[in-house]
């Protein structure tokens, strides 16, 4: 890629979050493909690596429900929406959500991303593989939500729970220089 | 048929937890989604109960009747027949209270079928177990 500083957004690509289920009623819940649909991300490439940076920022209100696999009966739209409502109003609760790399290694298309993740009002430390490539730009990160102080969601008395881990990933078209 | 038993604590007496219990407005609602639609007799009621399920939920509406009632012995039976709201399925029940001082006991015989009774008697069980219990925690204070 060449260097110089990249701006990303949902124009470019998808910002998605995956969590699954737990609980003796697991099978009653369904695990969930979630799009952000607000975002917006920097990449700054250099030619050393060492001085490759990003950030990334989401809009805590701008979860979509995409697919839920599994479940007792399929998920409607109505059921999605009141997902969504459910995210914003008892997960995420607006909250910040942005990444600031401190540390990228790397080079040849795939870094090691380094950085400090800010959700639910904690800041924690995460890194993942980012591949770039020429025109393009994927990678993902696992993060359990009880490392950032939060208890997982969960329904049925406590018998269905969204599992502590969830994965982020992005997938976007790198255009030209911002 | 699931058949669960249950102790809960009343700091009320005897005689009132007893009448709390064979209220059925007073007792429905301390089911966690549980409501009174219609009271069509002094012992019974049309009711409905929506178990959440996260975003989804399940609905049964049905009815509730004291189908005993002995205040000497205060020892009571609730018997709920219910359908699932645009389902195929049921939730049937015999619910025995039996009061004591200080508190009592709740045997439950239950039948369901339908999409709650697909995920397994295990999952039913724990599920309707975590529901009486949070059910009988509600029970002295009715």
């Amino acid at each position: 890629m060449t260097p110089g500083t990249y701006r990303l957004g949902p124009d470019d690509g998808k910002l998605t979050v995956r969590t699954g289920k737990t609980g003796a009623a697991a099978k009653a819940g369904h695990n969930l493909l979630i799009e952000v649909t607000s975002w917006s991300a920097e990449l700054t490439v250099a030619t050393d690596p060492a001085d490759t940076a990003m950030w990334l920022s989401a809009d805590a209100g701008s979860l979509v429900v995409l697919e839920g696999t599994g479940g007792i009966q399929a998920l409607g739209d109505d059921d999605k929406a009141s997902i969504k409502e459910t995210i914003e109003a008892e997960v995420l609760k607006g909250c910040s959500i942005e990444f600031h790399s401190s540390n990228v290694t790397g080079g040849d298309g795939s870094f090691n991303v380094g950085g400090e993740l800010e959700l639910f009002g904690s800041k924690q430390p995460l890194s993942f593989q980012l591949s770039v490539t020429d025109d393009k730009l994927a990678g993902s990160a696992k993060l359990n939500q009880s490392d950032f102080g939060v208890k997982p969601f969960s329904a049925l008395f406590g018998t269905l729970k969204v599992t502590d881990e969830v994965e982020v990933a992005v997938d976007a078209r790198v255009g030209v220089n911002a | 048929m699931v058949e669960l038993d249950h102790q809960f604590t009343s700091q009320k007496s005897t005689d009132d937890t007893f009448s709390a219990i064979v209220d059925l407005d007073r007792v429905i609602p301390a089911v966690e989604g549980g409501k009174v639609l219609e009271r069509t007799g002094p012992d019974s009621a049309k009711a409905e109960i929506l178990v959440s399920m996260g975003a989804m939920s399940l609905k049964f509406v049905g009815s509730v009747e004291v189908i005993e009632k002995d205040a000497a012995a205060h020892r009571a039976v609730l018997k709920v027949k219910s359908r699932e709201a645009g389902g195929q399925g049921y939730a049937n029940a015999d619910v025995t209270f039996t009061v004591e001082n200080g508190g009592g006991s709740v045997h439950t015989a239950a039948q369901i079928s339908g999409k709650a009774a697909s995920m397994g008697e295990g999952v039913v069980s724990t599920v309707l177990d975590a529901l009486i219990k949070d059910f009988t925690g509600k029970l002295g204070a009715i």
